[in-house]
């Protein structure tokens, strides 16, 4: 019923997930490049795909490249970089319509991955380093992209309560790494940072879609012909393990209408571990639903806030929950959470609850198989974290749990940082 | 075939559309995806923002709304008699969400089991109201953090401000959800009454997708419906103001914490309200065309910009059309809002000069093609656009033949039209100043 991938390896050996299906309207191609996250590191990572989207030796600037994809029915490039857990992951996808909609053959599937090779194979360089002027622009992209973190007040806060609580942990990096860190980068030293990551890091590519599979590794072996090294270096696994001693709190004043309220805990389990299904159901009964806890107590019962819920990061195994609430209400509020938290420790659970959540999770797994996107992230987590699950197991998994399980899960779980961001005056530096 | 029922094909999509009409007056639209594990329904009724003055005929009398009340009904039907509509469809594994848009309010789920039980209690918990003092009451206060939270988001406060300054009185220039001011004044027999009218069959539509049998889906919808005692419904009067040509006020700052300046420009249009429902969709999507050659990636002005940092990637230009208002609007963030102001509306005096090319004009038509196609892979984007398309008077999938059908003297004409320095508008939104 749920389709899977077969994996392959191209000649160079990287790695090929290929999922045949008719189900969707597209080719979706990714390329999926592994670093750790460092704070040495996370800058040049996260310039490396802004600097090659930029254009290749074939397409050598962003418009002579755009108008190459708008020519193949507006196929979209895209190269990003993604924090996850304490993996740092260079991503490039590029997804066309398939042809058989375009009353044509117009041959999209090796007319893409070749874009998509071109652009990260072949780049574009002038005097043994990448084009100067692509370089310096990325860099000022990335530092606006940087401060614009601000913008959006919610996102900023969740950013802060984590620089926060993981400072001095690889995870305390942001995925953009620091302004600062962009001063010391160079072409010379990017480009050289390009040929080390992409001769040894592990590269992972995936391919959706109505193809066969001869037809996809001829297209991919052509397109990335690149050379590797035979041997790949290992990357650290993410530390989940970091004690808590005591909570921390911090506030910090802006010219806001609304406050925000951000609670940063530790799980102590990863994705790979034998209780990740445990604490999917665990944060799912608390927080992530319109039927959970939180939503039905702070928002529904007690009209606090728009929005509460908890999100998991699944590697490092952090839970965090938040809301937007009146300042003046911050009491009442963690009052309210407080109380849900301990429900889930005492194991205050109705027979309503668990199998609503339970029923939640496996609608979002199920619904997963509809999405390209969704269904090559769910198997890049994989990767990073150690351990493949097919759809089945999780939803398996997640049928077994029951209250001991929670409960064990829920002991476990430390409040470590609480970070207010709170209406006042501040915010114009 | 039944009588009721209607086949809407697509050959470039390979889809067909299965499309009913039931007493008294509701369209029901099935899309089979066989292969799809998640089916999703959403039920929509033309009562969006804009629609705050209305009478029903024959009866003359006028009912003038606050602010907001469109998106309040949305957020208190999820409430009934039973208690909360969330936790039910939670026992059924599925995941309910509802939206309000200028025009619309949508209510939907998707699930990947016990769908006709979901079905069933979307369309039921959409037809069974339940207002009382005591719950509008505390939606005014989760409401009130809904628009406090919004009042933050410096995006969607210069897109309302630049609204504003393009329109005087049409009431889009109002935002979706009101005031904590305007939503004070909604009381419980106001929701009934905009309930009473805008939520009669014939006033909504249902478009469900997914690996289904459409005359099942048929049977049941037209089940739950029979028996409700529905009446038939004068027609609804939706009363807009006169709107001048003029624009309301010409520039909008605001401050808020912001990284650097925000800026969206706006061209009213005021040809609009002259248009039948076609012409709207080939106005539309010819402006598509003429902004995507204008302001688009793959066009000279865009990486001009984009090299001199006064615009990044998020930098874009869009339309929007209704049946009675329509604009251009082209920005995004940047450290010179005066400069990229200049730059764009140079770009626009030279457009009318140089016109397009015929190879620009092809390869935007496939750019636009084949962004249709990719997103044909979402069941929601199908149900939800399908909809508003179909509360406009269009039908959606006459998007890619119309798109065959445009010329580009077409283009180059409305864009003349369009684009008119005289009727423009611009919002600003500021970082704090240094005291």
């Amino acid at each position: 019923m749920l389709t899977n991938y077969s994996e392959h390896y191209l000649p160079n050996g990287i790695r090929l997930l290929f999922m045949p299906t008719d189900k969707f309207k597209t080719i979706s191609m990714a390329l999926f490049l592994h670093q750790e996250l460092s704070p040495d590191l996370a800058a040049r990572s996260a310039l490396l795909p802004a600097v090659l989207e930029q254009g290749s030796r074939q397409y050598p600037d962003k418009l002579t490249l755009q108008r190459k994809l708008e020519n193949l029915y507006g196929s979209d490039l895209a190269a990003d970089i993604v924090k996850s857990g304490e993996r740092h992951v260079m991503a490039f996808s590029c997804e066309t319509p398939h042809d058989k909609y375009l009353g044509q053959n117009g041959d999209l599937l090796s007319k893409g991955m070749s874009v998509l090779g071109s652009v990260t194979g072949d780049p574009l360089t002038e005097n043994g380093g990448f084009k100067k002027d692509y370089v310096s622009q990325e860099k000022n992209q990335l530092i606006k992209d940087i401060r614009a973190m601000l913008n959006d007040k919610g996102t900023y806060a969740y950013e802060r309560c984590i620089a926060l609580m993981c400072a001095g942990e690889r995870f305390g990096t942001y995925k953009l790494g620091s302004i600062e860190d962009y001063n010391g980068i160079d072409e010379e030293a990017l480009f050289n940072y390009y040929k080390r990551v992409f001769y040894a890091n592990p590269l992972d590519l995936y391919v959706i879609g109505d193809l066969e599979e001869q037809e996809v590794l001829e297209a991919a072996g052509e397109a990335f012909n690149f050379s590797r090294s035979e041997e790949q270096g290992g990357l650290p696994a993410t530390e989940v393990d970091r004690p808590v001693t005591e909570v921390r709190y911090h506030e910090e004043s802006m010219t806001v209408n609304q406050a925000k309220l951000v609670l940063g805990f530790r799980t102590y389990t990863a994705y790979g571990d034998e209780q990740y299904c445990p604490l999917l159901v665990y944060s799912g009964i608390l927080g992530a639903f319109p039927h959970s806890k939180l939503f039905m107590q702070v928002r529904e019962e007690a009209g606090l806030a728009y929005y509460v819920h908890s999100r998991l990061e699944k590697h490092k195994g952090l839970m965090v929950i938040s809301a937007g609430i009146n300042y003046q209400d911050y009491g009442e509020a963690r009052d309210i959470i407080d109380r849900q938290l301990e429900d889930m420790v005492s194991g205050a659970i109705s027979d309503k609850e668990l199998d609503n959540t339970r029923q939640g999770l496996i609608n979002s797994l199920r619904s997963q198989q509809d999405s390209p996107a969704r269904l090559i992230s769910s198997h890049l987590d994989g990767s990073i974290g150690g351990r493949t699950y097919t759809a089945e197991e999780l939803i398996a998994g997640i049928e077994a749990v029951g209250r001991p399980e929670i409960q064990a899960v829920a002991e476990k779980i430390k409040l470590d940082t609480v970070y207010v961001l709170r209406p006042g005056k501040g915010g114009d530096k | 075939m039944p009588e009721n029922l209607r086949l809407i094909e697509n050959r470039e999509l390979h889809e067909t559309l299965h499309h009913y009409r039931f007493d008294p007056g509701l369209d029901l639209y099935v899309l089979p995806r066989p292969g799809y594990q998640k089916k999703y329904a959403v039920f929509s009724t033309r009562f969006g923002s804009i629609d705050n003055r209305f009478r029903v005929d024959p009866d003359p009398t006028v009912t003038e709304l606050p602010d907001g009340v469109a998106h309040f009904l949305e957020h208190k039907l999820f409430e009934d008699e039973r208690g909360n509509v969330f936790d039910r469809f939670a026992a059924l594994g599925a995941s309910p969400n509802a939206y309000t848009s200028f025009s619309q309010t949508s209510y939907l789920f998707s699930c990947t089991a016990n769908f006709e039980q979901s079905l069933d209690h979307l369309l039921n918990f959409v037809q069974e109201p339940y207002f009382t003092e005591q719950t509008v009451q505390k939606e005014q206060g989760i409401i009130g953090q809904e628009i406090k939270m919004y009042e933050d988001h410096p995006h969607w406060r210069v897109f309302f401000n630049l609204l504003a300054g393009l329109y005087q009185k049409h009431p889009a220039r109002n935002d979706i959800a009101g005031t904590v001011e305007s939503i004070s004044k909604i009381t419980p027999e106001l929701l009934y009454r905009c309930y009473n009218t805008f939520y009669h069959p014939s006033n909504m539509a249902v478009f469900v997708i997914g690996d289904l049998d459409p005359e099942q889906v048929g049977r049941q919808v037209e089940a739950n419906l029979s028996g409700r005692g529905y009446g038939s419904m004068g027609k609804i009067v939706r009363l807009f103001p006169e709107e001048p040509a003029e624009i309301n006020r010409q520039k909008t700052v605001q401050e808020l914490v912001v990284s650097e300046p925000i800026i969206f420009i706006g061209f009213k249009d005021n040809g609009v309200t002259k248009l039948d429902s076609s012409s709207l969709m080939r106005r539309e999507l010819l402006m598509e065309l003429v902004l995507d050659i204008l302001f688009g990636s793959s066009e000279k002005l865009y990486n001009d910009l984009y090299r001199e940092n006064l615009i990044d990637e998020n930098f874009g230009a869009e339309f929007a059309a209704d049946n009675n208002y329509a604009y251009a609007m082209i920005g995004g963030e940047t450290r010179d809002p005066d400069q990229l102001y200049q730059r764009v509306l140079e770009a626009v005096r030279e457009f009318k000069k140089e016109g397009i090319s015929d190879e620009q004009f092809e390869r935007h038509r496939r750019k636009i093609l084949g962004g249709y196609i990719r997103r044909f892979n979402s069941l929601e984007f199908i149900a939800n656009n399908y909809l508003a398309y179909r509360f406009r008077g269009n039908e959606m999938f006459d998007l890619p033949s119309l798109l065959q059908d445009v010329k580009k003297e077409e283009a180059v004409r409305v864009a003349e039209e369009n684009l008119d320095p005289s009727y423009h508008a611009l919002s600003l939104v500021m970082p704090p100043q240094e005291d």
